[in-house]
This record gives C-alpha cells, sequence and structure tokens, in this order.
C-alpha cells in the first residue's frame, strides 16, 4: 500500500501544477473552487490543503497571478489567473505530455494500439 | 456552536502553523491565509454542523501533510522554463481588502535562497585549504629558519638571515580571496 502512494506521489509530482494551470486557462478561479474540483478526482490531491503551496510556488514562479476580491455569499476570494509565461508553460507541458505519454506506454505496453 | 466551529478551526490552523518554522514569514502567512479564507468559505457557503467542519479539515490533510508540502514547494528552486521573472515574484502577493480592485498588494516577495547556504560552502571550503597552505608553508619556514639558526655560528648576526634563506611565504592565490 505505502507504494501505491508512493508511485501516485511521484506520478503527481511535475504533472499536477499542469493540471493547475489548465483549470484556470479560460477563466479565472478561487482557491476554493480549484481545491474542490481537485477534491473530486480520486487520484489527484489526497490531502486538498496541499494545492495552496502549490498554487503559492506557481505564483512565485510567476505562472499564475492572484487577487482577493470580495464574494457575495462569504469570505473574500483569491482569484487564480494564468500569465503569459504560464500559458506558454501550458502549451509546452501539452507538446512534451503527449510524447512523453506515447513513450511510457509504448514502453511498458499499455498503448491501445498494441 | 460556531465557538466550536471557531476553535476548532483555529486549533487546526495553529496546529499547521507551528509546523511551518524556517518558512519565509510571507509564504507562511500566505499559506494560513489561504487555508483561513478556505475553511471559512465551505463553513458560509455550505452552513456545515461541526462534524462536517471536521470532514472539511480531513480532506484538507493534517497539518504535518500540508507543512510537508509547503516546505516542498518552499525548496523548489529553478523553473524548468527559466527562474521566476522578479518582476512577477515581487508583484502579486494580494490580502483580502474592502474593494475588488485594491485587492492586489506589491509585496516584495522575500529572498528565497534554499540553495544560497550550500553555496557558499565553496569559498568556506577554498578558504580552509587556502588557509591550511599557508600554514604549512609558515611552518615550514620556521622549521628552515629554526635548523638554520642552529647549524650557524653566528647567531647573532644572522637571526635575521634565515628569511633571506628561506623560501619567500607565498601569498594566497588571489583567486581563492574574492
Amino acid at each position: 500500500m505505502a507504494d501505491v502512494a508512493q508511485l501516485s506521489t511521484s506520478l503527481r509530482r511535475g504533472t499536477l501544477e499542469f493540471c493547475v494551470l489548465a483549470m484556470v486557462e479560460d477563466e479565472d478561479r478561487y482557491g476554493t473552487e480549484i481545491v474542490r474540483r481537485f477534491g473530486e478526482e480520486p487520484n489527484l490531491a489526497a490531502s486538498e490543503g496541499t494545492i495552496y503551496p502549490l498554487l503559492s510556488r506557481l505564483r512565485r514562479a510567476g505562472w499564475l497571478d492572484s487577487k482577493w476580491a470580495e464574494s457575495p455569499t462569504g469570505p473574500p476570494r483569491r482569484y487564480y489567473s494564468l500569465t503569459g509565461t504560464g500559458r506558454s508553460a501550458l502549451e509546452h507541458f501539452r507538446t512534451e505530455w503527449v510524447s512523453f505519454r506515447q513513450t511510457v506506454d509504448r514502453l511498458v505496453g499499455t498503448s491501445e494500439a498494441t | 456552536m460556531n465557538i466550536q466551529h471557531t476553535d476548532l478551526a483555529a486549533e487546526y490552523l495553529r496546529e499547521v502553523d507551528q509546523r511551518l518554522a524556517g518558512l519565509p514569514v510571507l509564504q507562511r502567512r500566505e499559506l494560513l491565509a489561504d487555508l483561513r479564507a478556505h475553511i471559512e468559505t465551505e463553513r458560509v457557503e455550505r452552513n456545515l454542523s461541526e462534524g462536517e467542519l471536521i470532514e472539511v479539515l480531513e480532506r484538507l490533510g493534517s497539518p504535518e501533510v500540508i507543512a510537508a508540502a509547503a516546505h516542498e514547494e518552499a525548496a523548489v528552486q529553478g523553473r524548468p522554463y527559466g527562474g521566476p521573472s522578479p518582476a512577477a515574484d515581487g508583484g502579486a502577493y494580494g490580502w483580502p481588502s474592502g474593494s475588488v480592485d485594491a485587492g492586489v498588494y506589491g509585496w516584495p516577495s522575500p529572498p528565497i535562497n534554499a540553495a544560497a547556504p550550500r553555496k557558499s560552502d565553496g569559498p568556506r571550503r577554498f578558504w580552509l585549504i587556502a588557509l591550511a597552505a599557508v600554514a604549512v608553508l609558515f611552518a615550514g619556514f620556521l622549521l628552515m629558519g629554526a635548523l638554520f639558526v642552529a647549524r650557524s655560528d653566528a647567531p647573532a648576526i644572522n637571526q635575521e638571515q634565515p628569511a633571506q634563506m628561506a623560501p619567500p611565504l607565498e601569498p594566497p592565490d588571489p583567486t581563492l580571496g574574492r
């Protein structure tokens, strides 16, 4: 079981951040919204709270921008948006990911074409 | 009930905060503000019972797990697409504020230099080596001087001679000394 957890941790590392970037690609979203979305996916973040340090890093890296805004229903929300650099990083990841996935599929025999 | 809520959330945030020691202070405050806003948003928008609040905290993860993630993310340096630009790094820190437009503050981010202490190891080691080299040269110089004096027949006059005979004390390599 520990190995299974370790594997998904390793797989998440380096890919989860692009899932975050993609989530704010078309519209700005606030932190809780992003976290809730990830919470719906069984494989992505076992602990939702770990998304916040990730968002912080992406902001510090200049890939995300953030600003606090009033909410009609509750406390202020922190909205995240994709910067130009973040957008290029996401595009680059998409290209890399497709060829990476194909290579891994071929090597470990998970390719559907075979 | 509301008080219990607040206590529970406050206790949780305190537990997280205690484990964030060593993190740059702005990152620490940022994370706590994010978590506080998350809990508050869930609490208000979903009108949670205490049991449901516990569930929200459980989904967030244990304070240990969150703090570990924070330390890990703080240590990640050198983005694959070039490092963060200084402007982007310093510009976007925001706190909750009264109006939408005033929501972005230009907080300078703290310098994040996880790698710096390791970098300075290099020069420090060079200095140690340079110091050791100088010490060895100096010891050799003294030894030769002592031998010369011991063999000399006229010690009073030749007191300064060992300095002339001994190899000059080399100054440390200028490249070592910045």
